[in-house]
């Protein structure tokens, strides 16, 4: 603990001396949110002003009723000229010579049918633009008066022409909805900041240390490779959260200034925010700026731990700056809302969070939830990022062997296998794609949703295999089962089926709001026609989950780490992808029967079939509740009797236990 | 001590074959064995990419033989398994063993003090006497990166005192240094042996190895070609100096790997 208190202090010393870290870290946040809130807020003031002190000139022929009308809007304009955006005067000249004018205005009346009145003008000209304000709104109060003098001569009154008033009553405060149109595009350019101030420091430890040539000195110390890599990342953590800290406090200095002093519309706006109510958030926005720094650190770390040069490095800002950036802009979606789904998207929560607290909408368990979400994913990244780090590769190969994909295709050799950091690079491109591509399309369409999932969990593995030119026989175990080892098979299963069912009855009584959520997901789903349901939902993710799960990781774990570890980890990662609550463990369970199912026989195609019966039975129970319930009443059970617990469990250890013996005796050796 | 047994190194090389890029696997060090013992120098030496420097990360701990084993004892003949525990003891210096260039050497030695846990009073008083030991006291404040190419090999030399290994692993501690620094660095090598430490280093200096070296083992392609006291190669090569015994070995071993190739 001692020594890493010592190599963090050693890693922020470093980073401080250097100027330019410097100048992006404290300098960029202290400058960019004044410069773009008060300069833009007195650049736009200082054109208002401007235009409110020139005189717009309004032309017109004196033809018609020009003159006429002309005439009454200039008695308006008298009376009016204090609440005009600009000043004007009214010049008669030839059409010819228009172009002298701000505006042109022309009016004809006939007798008996209302007075038509043209105004011309160029939208792209501020001048033009004021005048054609000024002008409208002077003839609004022409109409007014000319509507009034008409109603009291047929001898009524205003009631007549609006006999019903409508008064919307909104029951956000102004400050309220001021806080809900800026806080999108606020967090945002909080969270962008905070890559900024994040990114050079981590360039700076990991390759900068490398090129530098003080890495290879840093390793004669008696110093593990996880202290160096958890002392760099605390290190740059820390330049995270001061940009973090620093950013808000601009923020606020920015807001405070302009409500006190400029006088726009943006400064209007501000006006309206209620800061007591906002300060007491303060700590809440701290804690969610200093989270999403932990994870933007994480993500800088893995990217630069990789790059073989800085110039590589500085290659990867942008993909990363793209990555956050479009997560980032969750916030600036008006109909995007932080709720239970949401606040396990990182960094996309984070902007959705700042949203609900400049809003003030604020749901502390949302809040807690998104800020351990960040945290959370931070820790593992991190951890993952710590115990994977070999330094000799990083300083005297290329990089990573575990990583290969980053190689050019042409360099793979054939039957190339892939390495962990393949692998957890694949969970993670999955991972992404379902967080963001899947829940984009779930969002509009929830069926099609669930096709184009299953389309990329068939699509990660397929392009993996395709690009390291893997093995996809051995790879994936794609090999004609024996007759036995079938049978064998689907003892095991129904013995894991039957444990299952037990273990999710338990849980459901365990989380019962969990699995409210997750049936009325289903229930959109199931409205579609029962082969179709079939298809995207059991032949699908039979073929495409098994190819990943079974293929794919445990195929390629099963080279790195043994057969033990490939099935517990493979299996895990099954249950994780099915985020949920209730489904983690019996989903992972059912995952590590089919792996084992796959280790014993030596083919994959077992695991498939039964998977699919496996979905398609339990889709079945859902979309035909009635047949299903005569069939196997159990079943339907809203909750098991202690009888129907003993039978599942007997029934489920004996044929799981038939299954391993017959699995052993019959599968290869 | 430090025992090497049979260690191997394997790496692999790509070259282009057309368009395609083949890899093939070699070895640069390939089954070497060798010891080195308290109150010793010993010498490594060989031409460019004969292996010295691969081999002497691998006895530093810095990279895993691909097979083999460096078995290093501490002064009552136990082994040092533990690979962090190893590093204490061991001082590594090389050319890529490059210093914090925005520290100074004061600071820099007050980082390494408290990364091997020392007291803090024992860190000043280290640093205090190392400083004056390298005559660094009109630079020690500096940052390094301000420093001459001998100055800073000092420093780098000041840098494996601080630890007071039982071991020094150098390689080519004295490579584009003056007289004077290289002078230094030599008279420190000779300080550590009489103190009964281990100093195991490269160098292309033959003179230089004729007389401080106790013992060499030449290398050739990863192999040891030759190994003995100085005095013992100049007469299995019936020659009068280092050089010339070198070159001897040298032609012999290239003419020995051209009839295996042929």
């Amino acid at each position: 603990m001692k020594r890493l208190r010592t190599l963090i202090r050693k890693e922020v010393m470093d980073v401080l001396r250097d100027k330019k870290t410097l100048i992006i870290m404290v300098v960029v946040p202290l400058l960019l949110y004044p410069t773009i809130m008060i300069g833009m807020t007195l650049i736009m003031s200082m054109v208002a002003q401007s235009q409110e002190e020139k005189i717009h000139t309004v032309a017109y022929e004196g033809s018609g009723a020009d003159t006429e009308v002309v005439t009454a809007l200039e008695a308006l304009y008298t009376e009016h000229s204090e609440d005009l955006v600009c000043e004007l005067t009214f010049e008669q000249m030839k059409k010819s010579d228009d172009a002298q004018a701000d505006a042109w205005f022309a009016a004809s009346a006939e007798e008996g049918k209302n007075i038509k009145v043209e105004i011309s003008y160029t939208s792209t000209n501020q001048d033009s633009n004021y005048a054609e304000s000024a002008l409208t709104e002077l003839l609004t109060y022409y109409k007014e008066d000319l509507l009034k003098e008409k109603l009291a001569g047929q001898g009524l009154d205003e009631t007549f022409l609006t006999p019903v008033l409508v008064e919307s009553v909104d029951s956000a405060s102004e400050s309220e909805s001021v806080g809900m149109n800026i806080g999108g595009s606020i967090g945002m350019m909080l969270i962008v900041t905070v890559l900024m101030g994040a990114f050079y420091p981590a360039v700076d430890v990991t390759t900068g240390e490398k090129e530098r040539g003080t890495l290879e000195t840093l390793l004669t110390l008696p110093v593990s490779n996880f202290q160096m890599i958890m002392s760099k990342y605390i290190a740059v953590a820390l330049f995270a959260c001061v940009t973090a800290v620093l950013s808000l406090l601009a923020l606020g200095g920015s807001v405070v200034f302009l409500m006190v002093g400029a006088s726009t519309e943006l400064a209007a706006e501000l006006q309206g925010i209620d800061i007591s109510k906002l300060l007491s958030l303060v700590p809440v926005l701290l804690l969610a700026m200093i989270s999403v720094a932990l994870l933007i650190t994480a993500i800088c770390m893995c990217f630069c731990v990789f790059a073989k040069s800085m110039k590589e490095a500085n290659n990867y800002s942008t993909p990363v700056m793209l990555i956050v950036m479009f997560a980032s802009m969750m916030g600036m979606i008006p109909s995007a809302q932080l709720d239970y789904r949401t606040a396990l998207i990182p960094i996309a929560n984070i902007s959705l969070l700042i949203k609900q607290i400049a809003s003030q909408q604020f749901s502390f368990p949302l809040a807690a939830i998104t800020i351990t979400v960040n945290s959370a994913y931070s820790v593992m990244i991190i951890w993952i990022l710590a115990k994977m780090y070999d330094s000799e590769d990083i300083l005297f190969h290329d990089g990573f062997k575990n990583f290969q994909i980053f190689k050019k295709r042409s360099e793979f050799m054939k039957g190339t296998v892939p390495g962990i950091g393949d692998l957890i690079m694949s969970v993670v491109v999955l991972l992404l794609l379902v967080l963001y591509v899947g829940t984009a399309v779930t969002v509009r369409a929830p069926f099609a949703g669930v096709v184009v999932q299953q389309l990329m969990i068939l699509g990660v593995p397929l392009f993996v295999t395709w690009y390291m030119k893997s093995d996809c026989k051995t790879l994936f175990s794609l090999k004609k089962p024996g007759k036995g080892s079938v049978m064998a098979g689907i003892c095991f299963y129904v013995g894991t089926f039957c444990l299952e069912m037990l273990l999710t009855g338990y849980l459901v009584k365990l989380f019962p709001a969990s699995t409210e959520n997750m049936n009325k997901s289903y229930e959109i789903l199931m409205a579609q026609p029962t082969i179709l349901i079939v298809l995207v939902m059991a032949l699908m993710p039979a073929v495409g989950e098994e190819i990943f799960f079974r293929g794919l990781m445990y195929g390629g774990l099963r080279e790195k780490c043994g057969v033990k570890w490939a099935i517990l980890i493979s299996a895990v990662i099954f249950g994780a992808f099915h985020v949920s609550l209730v489904k983690l463990i019996p989903t992972a369970m059912l995952g590590a029967c089919f792996a084992y199912i796959v280790y014993k026989s030596g083919s994959i195609y077992i695991g498939m079939v039964l998977h699919f019966l496996n979905n398609a039975f339990l889709l079945l129970q859902m979309k035909e509740p009635d047949t299903f319930g005569k069939i196997l009443p159990v079943l339907m059970k809203e909750e098991f009797a202690l009888t129907d617990m003993l039978g599942f469990l007997l029934v489920g250890i004996v044929a799981m236990v038939i299954g391993i013996i017959l699995l052993k005796k019959t599968g290869n050796k | 001590m430090i025992i090497a047994s049979d260690l191997c190194k394997e790496f692999e090389k790509s070259y282009k074959e057309g368009k395609k890029t083949k890899k093939e696997k070699f070895l640069a060090v390939n089954h070497v064995s060798l010891t080195a013992k308290e109150g010793e120098i010993v010498g490594i030496l060989g031409p460019n990419g004969a292996g010295k420097t691969t081999l002497l990360r691998m006895l530093g701990s810095l990279m895993t033989p691909t097979e083999g084993r460096v078995t290093l004892m501490d002064t009552e003949g136990n082994e040092i398994a533990d690979d962090t525990k190893k590093k204490e003891a061991i001082g590594y210096l090389s050319g890529n063993t490059k210093l914090y260039p925005r520290f100074s050497i004061r600071e820099y030695l007050t980082f390494l003090g408290e990364v091997y846990e020392y007291p803090k009073q024992e860190i000043a008083e280290r640093i205090e006497r190392i400083i004056e030991v390298l005559d660094m006291s009109s630079f020690a404040d500096s940052r390094i990166e301000k420093l001459s190419t001998g100055q800073t090999q000092r420093a780098s030399i000041a840098r494996c005192l601080m630890a007071d290994p039982m071991l020094y692993i150098l390689d080519e501690p004295t490579l584009g240094l003056d007289i004077l620094s290289a002078d230094a660095i030599i008279r420190f090598m000779k300080e550590q042996k009489e103190k009964g430490k281990t100093v195991l280093y490269s160098t292309h200096y033959l003179e230089e190895a004729q007389v401080l070296c106790d013992r060499i083992y030449m290398i050739c392609g990863g192999r040891i070609v030759a190994q003995g006291t100085p005095a013992q190669l100049m007469e299995q090569t019936g020659t009068s100096n280092l050089r010339e015994a070198f070159h001897a070995i040298y032609d012999e071993s290239e003419r020995e790997d051209n009839n295996e190739t042929a």
